[in-house]
């Protein structure tokens, strides 16, 4: 049992310390609170002026609240940083001095021991708590961060009454996010008019419509407004249709079969220029030139051009190029009927010899010459007048000339021509049936196109609508195969010093052999500078290893095609058509191709 | 029957005034060393043996036996040399002839070796050899010895006060560190300073002065001894103790990097108690009934020197021990930071 002295000590204690406890708890955690405030405040003023900043003006003032959060946040770090009784004991012994009189006391206390010398210590603290000077023991309050408080809520206010920075200037707008508004935009027509053409079959008939329905689209949707560049991208995308669209001749399905119907074509010197429009892929100039053969007078020249059709559309079956066998056989049987036509027009124009206009005959000469479907137009005109002329006894003269020239030339005219003859010597007999040969005439001098070139023409008058209409919206516009002239769209003449007359316009290349009217000058480029020019080195010096007609062994946009040494140096088997062979998408070996032609 | 026990207080405070009486008759004949004499005084009343270290001449010998003087305690000194054997020390049996038997029948009796006195002087005790150390080194930690198997108790109190001279190492045979750690402290004495040697001279080179006179009793030693294991150590002031302890080892989490550099071996749980016992006495010395941190901190160095054992690379840098007992104070806060700053006034 503890002695009477030893509880009064201990109970005295205890009540004092508690009571010193008490209050340097509570300046404990006050210190804590403002510290909390202080730097509450300070993030506040940040925050204020980051507000400021971001021109949020209404919310400014309610940054001082994230000192309030502080001051709580500083009182609950103090309630869990909380001084234990000996840390208390610890603190008051430092500060007054008592060599740990206090803290032994506490253990004494706690304790419960009644050993003599701690109820003598007890009773030393007791006189040393006793005499403690309360002012003297309290612990510090403020601290120097303190006064960020004071500061921080000058510059909350401060800040919350200034006027707020000028808006920025607004982001300029990415290229081509401006929005455009075109009624008709000029050249989409020409990819709507992709509708009309006849594919090769239903499927491609049906793309062709979908371009065109596209292109529909785009013109409704540039009618009410859209962003330049996505109407650029829609462009490119139906070029992109169109390209695809195209007979490829050259491509890896077509190559050897197109190869094999080149050599078909080189036996005679008059199929030279189909050749070479067929070498460059180039259906529309191949077409004119069957047209021009199967015009022609000398027959050893249309049966060699039959022949080798053909013969190359055998060929191009037999090494797999499908798609040209059947080109080609389509253009054999478009040879014949133009071949009669031919005949009709010029055997009508023997029977009206002497009736017929000084340059109605030149025509007549050069028709048979040359073929020219110009000639051909302008003899079929000299006819329709010198018909006009003609009195009815020269009508009858006219057509039992006719009936003897049938006679005469039994067994060379085709029988369809025959028959054409015959009724249109029939003809001749009314006035009625005057005006109805006139109209066959005029129908007879109508260029009569087969389908693959009708198809290729329409495609690429698609593609210069495409070109046309990108040059509409301000861009410049990426060549595409079978796009002649980039800045004009029209195809530029033959070389210079070629004197040949009444020819269609050539390709453009210095090789050319194209009989346009051009008084040896081509006509100036419109485009604004020069774009871009392919000058390979394939055809510098001495003739390439295994070239035919002046192609290279490689091609614009595609790799070697030919084994053996060259001027690139040595094409090895496996690199031969790499980029054919090579896992790389159609679109792009085409935007790539395109690029690079030159 | 009445209580005729003094209470706390008052013993206390004849504590208090007897350490006073000791240390003024002592400063009769010892002329300053203050310090010296305080720390010798702790290990009186710790009821721990002190080593005493210091060039020759300074006084040692004297202290001791002055301190010898003012106690009724039993003395004797022990020279060591090279050539002492422990029996020498311990005492030995004797064949003692009895005259009466006529030549058969004689006895063996034991002659006490000087270890059996209560106040002992081990002079130069790294001159004599490992053995012999040893046999005294036993006796302090035993407080008993044994001769020829018998166990003989020795007297309480019993106080020893070895000497060693830091130079004239050709020789000697130094303590190892585990019989080092049997001292409870090791008391560097200092060269004196100017006054003092002059006081030294008048008092030495003229007549001779008499041997002063007994101020404790064994009695009063037991006494002493007893009280100042009643001292109160508050756990505070227990942990700083561990704590500055620990912080001696080199592969301590709180070692400060001259322990980690300079010392081998820290000291271990006997320094620790040797610490709280020191400081206790340095309390009972100062009249308190609890040991504060200044206390702990003025014993850390005559208690730790001797259990510190520095590296090479600490030798070698010429770290003292003492060096590295202050930094081991620098370092090892005696209370939580948050205290000591708001203490602090921070």
């Amino acid at each position: 049992m503890a002695a009477p002295a030893d509880t009064e000590f201990r109970r005295a204690f205890q009540g004092s310390f508690a009571g010193f406890a008490a209050r340097v708890r509570r300046r404990h955690a006050l210190r804590h609170a403002l510290t909390g405030a202080g730097f509450g405040l300070a993030l506040g003023a940040l925050g204020a002026l980051g507000l400021w900043a971001l021109r949020l003006g209404e919310l400014r003032p309610f940054a001082a609240c994230v000192g309030v959060f502080g001051a709580l946040v500083g009182a609950l770090w103090a309630g869990k940083r909380r001084w234990s009784d000996t840390d208390i004991a610890l603190y008051l012994d430092a500060r007054l001095g008592s060599s740990e009189t206090v803290t032994t006391a506490l253990g004494a206390a706690l304790s419960g021991s009644q050993e003599a010398a701690l109820s003598h210590v007890l009773e030393q603290a007791n006189d040393v708590l006793g005499k403690a000077d309360a002012a003297r023991v309290k612990p510090p309050l403020w601290a120097r961060w303190h006064a960020l408080a004071p500061l921080s809520v000058a510059a909350i206010a401060t800040l919350s009454l200034i006027a707020l920075p000028p808006a920025p200037k607004p982001a300029a707008q990415a290229p081509g996010a401006d929005s455009v508004r075109i009624e008709n935009l000029k050249g989409l027509e020409r990819i709507e008019a992709l509708a009309a053409l006849r594919g090769q079959n239903p499927e491609q008939d049906a793309r062709l419509k979908k371009l065109a329905e596209q292109a529909r689209k785009l013109r409704e949707s540039l009618a009410k407004g859209l962003e330049k560049r996505e109407a650029l991208s829609e462009i490119a995308k139906l070029r992109d249709g169109i390209a695809a669209e195209r007979l490829k001749l050259g491509d890896q399905q077509n190559r050897a079969g197109l190869e094999a119907a080149l050599s078909a074509f080189g036996t005679n010197k008059s199929l030279q220029q189909a050749q070479k429009a067929l070498g460059n892929g180039d259906l529309t100039a191949f077409d004119e030139e069957m047209q021009k053969l199967a015009n022609r007078a000398e027959v050893s020249d249309r049966r060699a051009a039959k022949e080798a059709l053909e013969e190359a559309a055998k060929e191009a079956r037999a090494k797999g190029a499908k798609g040209l066998a059947e080109a080609l056989d389509a253009q054999r049987r478009l040879f014949d009927k133009r071949e009669a036509h031919a005949d009709v027009l010029r055997e009508f124009a023997q029977a009206m010899r002497g009736k017929l206009s000084a340059e109605a005959e030149q025509d007549l000469k050069e028709f048979g010459r040359s073929g020219s479907p110009r000639a051909e137009q302008s003899l079929s005109k000299g006819l329709e007048q010198a018909l006009e002329g003609l009195t009815p006894a020269e009508r009858k003269r006219l057509a039992e000339r006719m009936q003897k020239q049938l006679q005469d030339n039994d067994g060379e005219a085709s029988p369809m021509s025959k028959q054409q003859l015959e009724d249109m010597a029939k003809k001749l007999s009314s006035e009625a049936g005057v005006e109805a040969l006139q109209e066959q005439l005029r129908e007879l001098a109508k260029p009569e196109q087969s389908d693959d070139a009708q198809r290729e023409r329409g495609l690429g008058d698609a593609d210069r609508g495409g070109s046309a209409a990108e040059r509409g919206l301000g861009a410049v516009p990426i060549p595409m195969s079978g796009d002649p002239d980039p800045g004009t769209g029209q195809g530029t003449p033959g070389s210079p010093g070629n004197t040949d007359k009444g020819g269609t316009p050539g390709t453009g290349s210095e090789h050319d052999k194209g009989t346009a009217e051009h008084q040896g000058l081509t006509p100036p480029v419109a485009g604004k500078e020069l774009r871009s020019k392919a000058e390979p080195r394939l055809m510098a010096g001495a003739p390439m290893h295994g070239a035919t007609l002046g192609r290279a062994p490689a091609r614009a946009g595609e790799t070697a095609n030919q084994v053996g040494a060259g001027t690139l140096g040595e094409a090895r088997q496996t690199e031969v058509g790499a980029v054919d062979h090579a896992d790389i998408p159609e679109e792009y070996r085409e935007q790539v191709g395109r690029y690079f032609e030159p | 029957m009445p209580d005729t026990t003094p209470s706390f207080e008052a013993r206390l405070a004849q504590a208090r005034d007897t350490s006073l009486r000791l240390k003024r008759a002592i400063a009769q004949v010892i002329v300053g060393q203050d310090a010296v004499v305080e720390q010798v005084l702790w290990g009186l009343i710790a009821g721990g043996h002190v080593l005493l270290e210091g060039n020759p001449g300074l006084g040692k010998t004297l202290l001791v036996r002055t301190l010898s003087s003012c106690l009724d305690l039993r003395f004797s000194r022990i020279q060591f040399t090279p050539d002492l054997m422990p029996s020498d020390v311990t005492g030995t049996n004797v064949l003692v002839m009895d005259a009466g038997a006529a030549g058969h029948g004689g006895r063996f009796e034991l002659h006490r070796g000087p270890i059996f006195g209560q106040v002992v002087l081990a002079d130069e005790i790294n001159r004599a050899t490992p053995k012999t150390q040893s046999a005294l080194l036993e006796a302090m930690q035993e407080h008993a010895v044994t001769i020829a198997g018998r166990r003989h108790a020795l007297e309480e109190p019993f106080f020893v006060l070895a000497t060693e001279n830091p130079i004239e190492m050709e020789g000697t045979y130094p303590l190892p560190e585990a019989q080092l750690d049997r001292f409870l402290l090791k008391v560097s004495v200092p060269i004196p300073n100017e006054d003092e040697l002059t006081e030294i001279l008048a008092r030495t080179t003229g007549k001779p002065v008499g041997d002063p006179a007994r101020v404790l009793s064994q009695e009063d030693v037991r006494s002493l001894q007893a009280l100042c294991r009643e001292v109160a150590v508050a756990e505070p002031v227990l942990r700083y103790a561990a704590r500055l302890v620990s912080a001696s080892a080199p592969d301590a989490k709180d070692a400060p990097p001259l322990v980690r550099r300079a010392v081998r071996f820290g000291a271990g749980v006997r320094g620790a108690q040797s610490l709280v016992l020191a400081a206790k006495a340095v309390a009972l010395l100062e009249g308190r009934a609890h040991v504060a941190f200044a206390d702990v901190q003025k014993t850390a160095a005559p208690v730790l020197r001797h259990r510190i054992l520095r590296s090479f690379e600490g030798e070698a840098d010429g770290v003292s021990c003492d060096q590295i007992v202050h930094e081991l104070l620098g370092v090892v806060p005696t209370r939580p930071e948050a205290v000591e700053r708001a203490a602090q006034g921070g």
